[in-house]
């Protein structure tokens, strides 16, 4: 990467595009936390269930992102597959106050990175413990044990708890994915 | 408790064994907690969205120690979120929509003796009382005598008994029957003083619950609650107003119902009895029909489409028709401790899930095993639907006293072992069969053109070999050639055996009655041989008379005259004075004899 790109790069004037694939069980959160990225002026009221997945914009310093927002129902699950390859990183949402379908996510998280569009890949996969407002809900370190993270040895990844209803913690999260993308 | 009758057995499953059972891999272990305290039964659990808020949760029943401390308990996901405290024992569960209102909010419903009490939003909404039954006019008449003090405990108590034993147990009142459990004199006296004021009332007792609903068929719709009770009924109750809607009369005592329709245009309920049988009603009917009898008491009762599934002591899954033909039966590797349906909604099938005593869950959609589940205890509560959001979702409660939930994985498939109809693939292998030879090709032109020529010469053929054989055979009964006599009057057996290798034989003859009682008499032993080749010592033994059953030996030597090495056959004739065929005979074929040696 030449001077002069760095330059334009600090600039701003052409960013970097990524193709972001977005996953995670049903009423995990996942059009709640796209929806609160997007900008201002774009958001929506009402949250309702999605059907298939919708594509979403929204744009960081230095990165501008396209979301493919998937719907986590489980008879939609199968269209994840699909997109797998295209996706340039992935966001996965978990619903930290569901203790009961952790192993739910799990198990779609095993399938996802064991999957051959993925599994050779070193893709940056983002975790949003989301739901960290309720009182009930996992720490993001419980999360990370219950979802066993550290066997994943081959791809960057961050797990960081979020509240989508706020926004909290989801700065940090897409800072990490810009920064993994933009390496 | 449960806890400890659990304790003994299946300690010894272990868990890496469970981990690594093949059925277990298509499940989820989303939650297992074997101290739950839990005691609780398939009738007394259900799933449903009591709060409104798109999350199914777990409402159960528990009967506590079975005489206190019995509670309703809601849990939603893992987490117990409510607990009511029952008054008597509950004897099911169920959920039900009871009005249009928003939001939809279903109520609770808990059959304890002789109330149905309905919770809604998780308060106590309403309590329903059974109509109470007619009180025996003796027994009433007795219990107004005690009031105005006209007998004393001991008349009363002698007459109440006498009542009882007259076969009408389940006639008396509660009050009664608590008398006649009361040992000594004070206190009875005591409770007859203290109850004899009170109304005499006599109360069923509700058996079994089931909901159905009214008018539409939708997942939502209003539905009405029906109860069997122990006095032989069915209540069909309406949800809003908790008026008895219908009666219908059962035979016997129902335990297991199985409901399906709508309460206005159609509706069948099976219901399996404590008699062993399985009656259906229909909408209108007074009284229940016979559907089947079981050769077993049943212990679980479903539907699968038109299909009855019931599960009986005898380790059998029995299926039948509504009209009640016998389908198939499943013999299983253990007793049957509860069972529920699984309806797999992503996959639009209906099977039928087991639990049994080994500790095992078995699924069976129709005949086919296609899942197992191994668990390290007992199940004795069993229920399948949506949990949370989950739509598959199985809980479990232990007879220890433990809560286990499983999910069941979204790609799971399952396949029957043997759904391949007719034939089995072997059938259609081909086999490597050789070219045609010549030889092959005219032997076959030679058969088909002669094949009926042919199968009367074999024919034929046999007959004469039939009756060569039949000859033989008469004429060796005649001439008694045989070892065994076949003449019932000397029923006599005999053997014979040459010993030494000559030129002195020892002849043995071994004789023996073979009948029960009769002994044989004036019986001779004679031989034939040629004379030029042998000598014998004695020509002719005389045979003592024969006790029945022991064995006579007689001995001659023989001697070979002869030395060029030849052999011939001596006969041994067994006769009767003053009869000339021989009782049996048998013939000795004689080694050659070694020449004599003179040293």
């Amino acid at each position: 990467m030449g001077l002069l790109d760095y330059f334009a790069r600090l600039f701003g004037s052409s960013k970097k595009e990524a193709q972001v694939l977005c996953v995670g069980l049903d009423n995990s959160g996942k059009s709640t936390i796209i929806n609160r990225l997007k900008p201002d002026e774009s958001t929506s009221e009402d949250i309702v269930a999605t059907v298939g997945f919708t594509v979403e914009r929204f744009q960081t310093p230095g990165v501008r992102f396209t979301v493919f927002d998937m719907s986590g129902q489980g008879r939609y699950r199968n269209l994840w597959e699909h997109y797998y390859k295209d996706a340039q990183a992935i966001m996965f949402v978990i619903d930290s106050s569901d203790k009961m379908r952790v192993v739910v996510a799990k198990e779609e998280l095993d399938m996802l990175l064991d999957h051959p569009d993925i599994r050779v890949r070193t893709i940056p996969v983002l975790f949003f413990a989301n739901k960290m407002d309720l009182r009930e809900s996992l720490t993001s370190v419980q999360c990370s044990r219950l979802l066993e993270l550290e066997k994943i040895k081959n791809k960057q990844w961050h797990i960081c708890a979020s509240n989508a209803l706020t926004g909290e913690g989801l700065h940090e999260g897409v800072q990490w994915l810009s920064d993994q993308i933009k390496l | 408790m449960s806890v400890e009758n659990g304790k003994n057995e299946l300690s010894n499953v272990d868990k890496s064994s469970i981990m690594s059972h093949e059925g277990n891999t298509k499940w989820l272990n989303a939650h297992n907690d074997p101290v739950a305290s839990l005691y609780t039964f398939s009738s007394c659990m259900a799933f449903s969205d009591i709060s409104g808020d798109g999350e199914a949760k777990l409402v159960i029943a528990d009967l506590g120690t079975g005489t206190f401390d019995m509670k309703l308990k809601v849990y939603k996901g893992t987490t117990l979120i409510s607990e009511n405290a029952i008054i008597d024992l509950p004897t099911g569960v169920c959920t039900f929509y009871m009005d249009n209102n928003e939001p939809r909010v279903p109520a609770i419903g808990v059959a304890s003796g002789p109330y149905l009490y309905v919770y809604k939003n998780l308060r106590p909404y309403f309590k329903f009382t059974l109509p109470p039954l007619d009180v025996n006019p003796v027994e009433q008449d007795l219990w107004n005598q005690a009031r105005e003090d006209k007998i004393d405990v001991t008349v009363l108590r002698e007459m109440l008994d006498s009542i009882r034993r007259e076969g009408n147990e389940g006639a008396l009142t509660v009050r009664s029957l608590k008398f006649l459990m009361l040992q000594d004199r004070e206190q009875m006296e005591s409770f007859a003083n203290l109850h004899k004021v009170g109304q005499l009332r006599r109360q069923t007792v509700i058996t079994c619950l089931d909901t159905l609903h009214k008018s539409t068929a939708e997942d939502d719709a209003i539905s009405c609650l029906v109860v069997g009770t122990e006095s032989r009924e069915i209540y069909v109750l309406d949800p809003e107003a908790f008026t008895i809607l219908t009666k219908m009369a059962v035979p016997s005592v129902p335990v297991f119902l199985s409901v399906s329709g709508l309460y206005d245009v159609e509706f069948r309920i099976v219901m399996s009895c404590r008699n062993g049988n399985i009656y259906t009603l229909k909408r209108g009917m007074k009284m229940a029909k016979l559907c089947f009898e079981l050769n077993s008491q049943p212990v679980g009762l479903q539907r699968v489409g038109k299909n009855i599934i019931v599960g009986c002591m005898d380790q059998t899954l029995q299926c039948y028709s509504t009209k009640g033909k016998k389908l198939w039966t499943v013999y299983l590797p253990a007793a049957i401790t509860t069972m529920d349906v699984m309806h797999h909604r992503l996959k639009g099938f209906k099977a039928v899930m087991v639990a049994l005593r080994n500790g095992e869950v078995h699924v069976y959609r129709d005949k086919f095993l296609i899942n197992s589940i191994k668990t390290e205890d007992i199940i004795t509560g069993l229920k399948f639907g949506r949990f949370g959001r989950e739509d598959s979702t199985l809980v479990m409660s232990t007879k220890r006293g433990g809560l286990m939930v499983k999910i069941l994985k979204r790609n799971a498939t399952f396949e029957d072992k043997d759904s391949v109809r007719g034939p089995p693939a072997s059938q259609q292998q081909k086999l490597n069969v050789p070219k045609k030879t010549k030889v092959f090709v005219d032997q076959t032109m030679r058969e088909r053109e002669h094949g009926v020529s042919m199968h009367r010469m074999f024919q034929h053929d046999l007959y004469r070999l039939r009756l060569t054989t039949a000859r033989a055979f008469v004429k060796a009964l005649d001439s008694s050639l045989t070892p065994v006599s076949t003449n019932p009057n000397e029923p006599i057996k005999l053997a014979a055996q040459i010993q030494g290798i000559g030129p002195t034989f020892k002849l043995t003859v071994s004789l023996q009655n073979t009948s029960l009682s009769k002994p044989s008499m004036g019986l001779l032993i004679s031989f034939l041989y040629d004379e030029k080749l042998y000598s014998l010592q004695k020509t002719m033994i005389a045979v003592p008379l024969l006790v029945p059953g022991l064995n006579y030996t007689f001995e001659t030597l023989v001697e070979c005259m002869s030395d060029k090495g030849i052999a011939d056959v001596i006969k041994v004739f067994v006769v009767k004075e003053g009869r000339s065929t021989p009782i049996i005979t048998a013939v000795i074929n004689m080694p050659v004899s070694e020449t004599m040696v003179v040293v």
